[in-house]
């Protein structure tokens, strides 16, 4: 039996022991409809609104600025749509790396008639803060820009972008999907008016987030129903998710810091390991400006699947860049956004750590790259090289 | 794992991965969508393939199907081996996820036409 070795926390993570133990009596005999008026309901409810005072208390806000969603999907959308059908018509401000919960919504905005910049991004993935002043329209009515890339975890300049839309008085969503519960996220500092952020990223259950709206925001539901989350979003809420969701913050308070600061020390341990033993192999990313456990590389000349494949049957999950289940294969538009060059991008693996990753784990996994990479090289044809 | 056994012991262990020196019929064949590339090269006696060895790059199943099409090569006669079919290719692997049928048929083009390529040179010589 393989030792197996999960990094891929990025995509998902185990949902806490404690999460688990938190959420149980909410599929049991706390199992009423928060709206119900009667004790069960009540119950239930009491669970939903402790959960919404952990989060405020996290993040420094007020609970009835919390909306309950079903996962970091649909918070973009309530943030994109909600804010551009309140004002009908406009432009929109994002970025060229968005996650497509927030690309594909800003896509279908411009189909009613808005209008949208997708600003570029450096060789690290960096937006330019400079980019976006100079986006800036009379007719501006959303700046939506990630705090970091899920794929190579490059942290944005929040701070100079929310005084950017401060100063004109758009609203500025962020989103924080990738952040949340991993590095600290100061609202008023950053200028935000608007974040996502979700819980099976940070060791809670899927299926449950949250958006931050501050108070005075004018925007528009996108689902409609009854009067759930004063009105914000109908649908009955996901009381024991939620409640999984508020302990998981709970945790990331107590755990965050001292996790950054050793997930960081693995990662740097993952990349100088592999870049030391496998030739041609690149960093993808902010050198410094990044999510402490992110690490995407670039194998030249090798395909990602390949890695990937040949790292599971190693009991090591992680991700590839690049992905031909449709029988056609295209290289992130994250990485070709960065102006990595093809015969690099066809080759990007993405590592994400967490708090269960050890240095053995790490070390175990530079042993197996390092071989792998040199069959797959081995037998691929010359020509390959030219792409 | 979605793929089969058969598959992933391919994958895990190429056999014939590499090149050859002066073999006797060179194919290749593309996959563009999947920038997929697959090349065969062909020992012959007799008219049959004496070994087969390949190239490839590509994903996991165009490297396992590279490695299953060198032995069900072997022994074949090139005018067989022109006509070698997709699902003869899919046979060796134990099978192929429908979205991962190209596997399959950028290997089997490059053999057919590294069998092409003898049976052109054969007639030349």
């Amino acid at each position: 039996m393989n030792r197996r070795v999960y990094l891929d926390h990025n995509a998902s993570t185990p949902v806490h022991p404690e999460v688990v133990q938190a959420m149980l009596p909410y599929f049991g005999e706390r199992f009423g409809n928060p709206s119900s008026v009667h004790a069960f309901g009540r119950e239930a409810r009491e669970g939903v609104e402790t959960a919404r005072e952990q989060i405020a208390h996290f993040l420094r806000v007020g609970k009835e600025e919390i909306v309950f969603t079903s996962g970091g999907t649909e918070s973009d959308n309530m943030a994109v749509k909600g804010i551009a059908m309140a004002r009908r018509q406009g432009h929109i401000i994002t970025s060229q790396i968005e996650h497509h919960a927030v690309l594909r919504a800003v896509q279908y905005l411009e189909t009613l008639g808005f209008e949208a910049t997708y600003v570029p991004v450096d060789q690290h993935g960096m937006v330019d803060p400079d980019d976006v002043r100079r986006a800036i329209r009379p007719d501006t009515v959303l700046i939506t820009i990630m705090h970091a890339n899920s794929e190579v975890g490059t942290i944005q300049p929040a701070a100079e972008i929310g005084r950017l839309a401060r100063e004109r008085e758009i609203p500025f969503h962020v989103d924080g999907v990738q952040t949340f519960g991993k590095v600290p996220i100061d609202l008023d500092a950053f200028g935000i008016d608007l974040l996502s952020f979700s819980s099976h990223k940070i060791y809670g259950p899927k299926g449950v987030a949250g958006l931050w709206i501050r108070k005075g925001t004018k925007m528009v539901s996108v689902q409609h129903g009854g009067e759930h989350e004063r009105r914000r979003r109908a649908g009955t809420e996901n009381v024991p998710g939620i409640v999984g969701f508020g302990k998981a913050v709970e945790l990331r308070a107590r755990d965050m810091a001292d996790e950054a600061v050793r997930v960081t020390a693995l990662r740097d341990r993952l990349w100088d390991g592999i870049s030391a033993r496998v030739p041609e192999v690149r960093l993808n990313g902010h050198p410094t400006q990044r999510l402490p456990g992110t690490c995407n590389m670039c194998f030249r000349h090798v395909e990602s699947e390949s890695i990937v494949l040949g790292l599971d049957l190693k009991g090591v999950g992680v991700s590839a860049g690049s992905a031909c289940t449709s029988g056609s294969v295209e290289p992130s538009y994250v990485l070709v956004a960065m102006g990595v060059p093809l015969d690099w991008a066809m080759g990007s693996v993405r590592t994400s750590l967490g708090r269960s990753t050890t240095a053995e784990d790490i070390d175990y996994v530079v042993e197996c790259v390092e071989p792998l990479v040199a069959k797959l090289r081995s037998a691929m044809p010359a020509r390959a090289e030219a792409r | 794992m979605i793929y089969s056994a058969a598959l992933v012991d391919h994958f895990r262990n190429p056999r014939n991965a590499g090149m050859m020196r002066d073999p006797d019929g060179v194919g290749e064949s593309e996959y563009r969508e999947c920038m997929d590339l697959a090349r065969f090269y062909l020992r012959v006696r007799d008219g049959r393939v004496l070994e087969a060895r390949f190239q490839t790059y590509g994903c996991g199943p165009t490297i396992a199907a590279s490695s299953a099409a060198t032995e069900l090569a072997a022994g074949h006669r090139l005018e067989d081996l022109v006509e070698l079919a997709e699902g003869r290719v899919v046979e060796a692997v134990g099978g192929l996820p429908e979205e991962r049928r190209h596997a399959a048929q950028v290997v089997a083009m490059a053999l057919r036409a590294a069998a092409r390529n003898a049976l052109d040179r054969r007639g030349k010589g």
